[in-house]
């Protein structure tokens, strides 16, 4: 990738001078730069660019600079069901590019031997954009984070060692790491950086409401989505908040009184005032996400709704912001703001993302 | 265009020289170092550890075997008589009682002097376990299936095994970890030399012989009974109690010698 990125640059006019300024400086300046420079040069790689809409980047890019050879190679692993213990299971069978890589039909989604997993599998889409992981944001790391489905018992049930064995004795996985990596033995971060290129490319960036507010063709609105959209920042936003629906915060939007099931944050912190808060997740493709919330519990986005309007159930964690000043629990919405909020919900739908093939199995 | 190289090329040049220069100069005023070796003996109570199924007892006379254990030590520390201390940067070290060779390593560059201690982590720091994941190899590496993937972090010591005693067999579950508070299992250990010194010279490797022993990790601050031990598998004030356990009387030294 870097040699192909240095002999671009040589074809360019006074190429030489920043051939040698990079020699000679070689620093973390020059690096960075040189490292979007191939992100930008590099269009085969779906899902580079930083949308104009969204808020700064969090991933490192320089840290794992996006190339067509690598991101073809997290595509296969990430497709692969030998990585699970037995055979089974792929990452592809819980996150279906058609569902924004969340698992239609499932509250919780069968890994290895049909074992049902602890929570609904959701939508796998900007990551470069995330702090942390999981809905109790356990994971502090893209490439971590392959780490925690591979070896669940209830996902793919598979020690590290022994998929990196399975790579390892595999001769077509031999060849791709070498080519984009170098010769040697696949290791902990050859894996999981390669599958770290495919979960980092899924930018879902071109909805009806992108191009709205970008001001670009085929993003006009009706009246009844432009007044829903109005709702949904006055009512929504204070959680679902920049053009990633998400403050990235851990929040109890008041599913339950009691936590015993699963605690949320407080799963990894131990504090009981995490008992009971979730992230609060993007609502990117929501229409095509469900079943909803960290437990699947709501099929439709109508009962998220229902849940809002008088589903709201008190606890010491709840969120003050689904308390009125009156005591009342929850979101108040009429009917005529709820059929708002249901059209303008589905022009998050990125439809482009959702049909890329360049992110569906590889044949 | 050669000539638009030439000033590129100049800057190369002195910075290297420059670079060499102020290494020769650290190099001028820097102490003298030395290598510490560490061997660790795995025990339970005055017999050596064995994973072929061996009963032990505790001082109740509940009976266990042991199948796994593994710990990491690092932030190792040396101290001297007078306060001052060097602490050894970058060392992880994941000693396994299924590899013997993972029982023995040594700490190079201590500057030459006499100490009169040592400290060290059981554990990873917080800023090692969370931090870039394709930094973390070798004795690191989550492969080495001392990694909690879904709170990102290492498993601090992990020991496993059947309480034979309890009827039925009972399994004996241990993994301890967790840096965060309100439950940080973070502990430093800090055996004493009893009255020995660790003669850091450079040419001469001395050692440090400890043992650890399995029997104070149910026994210490906390007592714990091995029918009422609980199954460990995340950060709980158990696990917490479990690491001050280890951490005041796991690990003692058997022996510094010279060389
Ligand atoms: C058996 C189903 C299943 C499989 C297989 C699976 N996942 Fe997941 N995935 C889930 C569930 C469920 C969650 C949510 C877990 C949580 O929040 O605790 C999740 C969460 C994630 C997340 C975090 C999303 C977020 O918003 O925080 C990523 C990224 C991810 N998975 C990628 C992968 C990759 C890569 C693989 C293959 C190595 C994989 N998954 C395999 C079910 C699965
Ligand atoms: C107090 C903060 C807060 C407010 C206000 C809020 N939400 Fe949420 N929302 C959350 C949290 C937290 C979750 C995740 C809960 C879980 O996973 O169990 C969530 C989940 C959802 C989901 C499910 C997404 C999925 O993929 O599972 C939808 C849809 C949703 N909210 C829509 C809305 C709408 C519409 C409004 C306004 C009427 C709203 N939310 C107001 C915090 C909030």
């Amino acid at each position: 990738m870097r040699a192909t990125h240095l002999l671009r640059t040589l074809r360019q006019p006074l190429a030489h001078w920043r051939l040698a300024a990079l020699l000679a400086l070689g620093g973390v300046v020059v690096a960075s730069a040189s490292c979007s420079k191939v992100a930008s040069l590099e269009l085969a790689v779906p899902g580079t660019e930083q949308p104009a809409n969204f808020p700064a980047m969090v991933y490192n890019l320089a840290k794992n600079p996006p190339s067509a050879a690598a991101f073809e190679l997290g595509k296969a692993l990430f497709y692969d069901k030998r990585l699970s213990h037995d055979g089974t299971v792929s990452c592809g069978s819980c996150h279906q590019v058609a569902a924004a890589f969340a698992q239609p039909g499932f509250r919780f989604s069968p890994g290895v031997g049909g074992r049902p997993g602890a929570r609904n599998a959701p939508a796998l889409q900007n990551l470069r954009w995330r702090r942390s992981f999981m809905a109790d944001g356990g994971v502090l790391g893209l490439e971590l984070q392959a780490l925690a489905p591979l070896t669940d018992a209830h996902e793919m049930s598979m020690p590290l060692a022994d998929a990196l064995a399975r790579l390892n004795a595999d001769t077509n996985y031999q060849q791709h790491f070498a080519a984009v990596y170098g010769p040697g033995k696949i290791d902990t971060p050859q894996f999981l950086r390669a599958l770290a290129q495919f979960t980092a490319s899924l930018t879902s960036a071109n909805s009806r409401y992108d191009k709205y507010v970008r001001h670009e063709a085929g993003g006009e609105f009706t009246a009844q989505e432009v007044s829903g959209l109005a709702v949904f920042k006055a009512k929504c936003g204070g959680c679902h908040a920049t053009d990633l629906f998400t403050d990235e915060s851990f929040r109890n939007n008041g599913l339950d009184r009691t936590f015993a099931r699963d605690s949320g944050r407080a799963h990894i912190t131990s504090w009981p005032t995490d008992r009971g808060r979730f992230r609060v997740p993007s609502l990117r493709n929501v229409a095509a996400t469900g079943p909803y919330m960290h437990d699947g519990r709501f099929a439709t986005l109508a009962q998220v709704l229902a849940h809002y309007n008088h589903g709201v159930q008190p606890s010491a964690t709840l969120d003050p912001l689904l308390r009125q000043p009156d005591g009342q629990l929850g979101i108040t919405l009429t009917a005529q703001e709820q059929a708002g909020l249901l059209t303008f919900l589905n022009t998050l739908t990125d439809q482009a993302f959702l049909t890329d093939n360049r992110l569906g199995p590889p044949h | 265009m050669k000539k638009y190289l030439l000033l590129p090329f100049l800057l190369v040049v002195f910075g290297a020289a420059g670079v060499l220069n102020s290494c020769k100069k650290d190099a001028d005023s820097q102490p003298t170092v030395g290598t510490v070796s560490l061997e660790l003996a795995n025990m339970v109570g005055t017999q050596p550890l064995a994973l072929d199924g061996t009963a032990y007892s505790t001082a109740s006379g509940e009976t266990f075997t042991v199948s796994t254990l593994k710990y990491y030590i690092s932030n190792i520390t040396f101290a001297k008589a007078d306060g001052s201390t060097y602490a050894a940067p970058g060392e992880y070290h994941l000693i396994d009682a299924s590899k013997s060779a993972s029982t023995n390593f040594t700490v190079s560059k201590v500057p030459t002097g006499d100490y009169t201690g040592v400290s060290f982590v059981v554990g990873v720091d917080s800023t090692t376990t969370k931090g870039d994941p394709l930094a973390l190899s070798g004795d690191l590496n989550p492969a080495n299936a001392m990694y909690w993937a879904w709170a990102t972090g290492h498993i601090f010591l992990k020991l496993e095994g059947t309480v034979t005693s309890a009827s039925p067999n009972k399994a004996l579950v241990c993994h301890i970890g967790g840096y965060r508070q309100p439950y940080s299992a973070l502990v430093t250990a800090a055996p004493s030399f009893k009255g020995s010194t660790l003669q850091v010279r450079s040419g001469t490797t001395p050692k440090i012989r400890l043992s650890a022993d399995v029997l104070k990790i149910f026994d210490g601050p906390t007592r714990f009974t091995l029918s009422s031990f609980p199954t460990t598998m995340m950060p709980s004030a158990a696990s917490v109690q479990v690491a001050q356990n280890y951490a005041a009387g796991m690990f003692a030294v058997a022996g510094v010698q010279a060389n």
